[in-house]
């Protein structure tokens, strides 16, 4: 199963690729900003895409919409180093799956990904 | 509305259900330590718990009690019903004096007894140390924990593990669960 990590900090997505194979899943691409996670997105089509909510030029919140409209069923998971109620439902109310605190923890991915990876 | 005034209105038992996943398992009945700095991760569980379902669609009701002002909590989190004491030595209303642990004690098993499923976030334990002997302290919290084990009500209490000593810290976490060190953040923005 394909997951998509989107954040513009390289060392943020390879942390995350490290704990991601860490909780069992090991195919996982990258990208860093709204145009090249969208072309990944197409070209990869992954099952769970996790998406930082402040990116550079286009927003997560934009990136999400995109995605669920390539693919509906995208499961995509807003993430963000702020917990904020508002933020997580503008998030939820464009096609977010589920939240997810940045920097992240064992405890709450694997949470998340018992969720959303059946 | 600004910052800090303070224009009070009645508010609902608990958050509207935000419909993600309950990330943390904790157990009811059981307080929990999370040795960090900034609260991070206590305020994401605490978040999380007020704005989920857990078992049998239940909704939990929150109590939060920070060093940091209230409407700075609601601001930051989004945190719309949930009632928020501030560790102040300002008078006011839902301002808890660090010196005043009786008060503490007493709004927190009086929060337990009225909600006996309910979630209690109390950040500032440094802050109340630095007012109190460090003993004292340790005592409310037993005496929290106490009326916790009694109930299916949990606590989080976020801890600086540089704010004490290798024994103080033994002594606070004697009677409470650790939020597992697999939950210590990865990767920072």
């Amino acid at each position: 199963m394909k997951i998509l990590i989107v954040d513009d900090s390289e060392a943020f997505r390879k942390v995350m690729t490290e704990l991601l194979v860490r909780v069992g899943f090991h195919e996982v691409v990258e990208a860093e900003a709204f145009d090249d996670a969208l072309e990944v997105f197409k070209r990869e089509r992954p099952k769970i895409s996790f998406v930082d909510m402040i990116l550079p030029g286009k927003n997560g919140v934009e990136l999400t919409k995109a995605m669920v409209e390539i693919d509906p069923k995208a499961v995509v998971i807003a993430m963000s180093s702020i917990v904020n109620k508002k933020m997580i439902r503008e998030a939820m109310e464009t096609g977010a799956k589920d939240f997810l605190l940045k920097p992240t923890n064992e405890i709450a991915l694997n949470s998340v990904m018992t969720m959303w990876s059946d | 509305m600004g910052l800090f005034s303070r224009k009070e209105r009645p508010r609902k038992p608990g958050e509207n259900a935000l419909g993600i996943t309950r990330k943390y398992n904790l157990t009811p009945g059981r307080a929990y330590v999370v040795e960090e700095s900034p609260p991070d991760i206590s305020f994401d569980a605490f978040v999380n718990i007020v704005s989920t379902t857990g078992e049998g669609g239940k909704k939990s009701v929150g109590l939060a009690v920070s060093r940091q002002h209230p409407d700075l909590i609601r601001q930051k989190y989004g945190l719309e019903e949930t009632p928020l004491h501030w560790l102040a030595t300002r008078a006011g209303p839902d301002v808890i004096s660090p010196t005043n642990l009786g008060i503490l004690t007493h709004t927190l098993i009086k929060f337990i007894e009225e909600n006996p499923s309910g979630v209690i976030l109390l950040d500032g334990i440094e802050y109340l140390v630095s007012n109190n002997d460090f003993n004292k302290v340790l005592r409310v919290i037993d005496q929290v924990n106490d009326h916790i084990s009694q109930s299916r009500s949990i606590m989080i209490i976020p801890v600086d593990p540089r704010a004490f000593d290798s024994k103080e810290l033994a002594l606070l976490e004697r009677n409470m669960e650790k939020i597992a060190s697999e939950a210590r953040a990865a990767g920072a923005r």
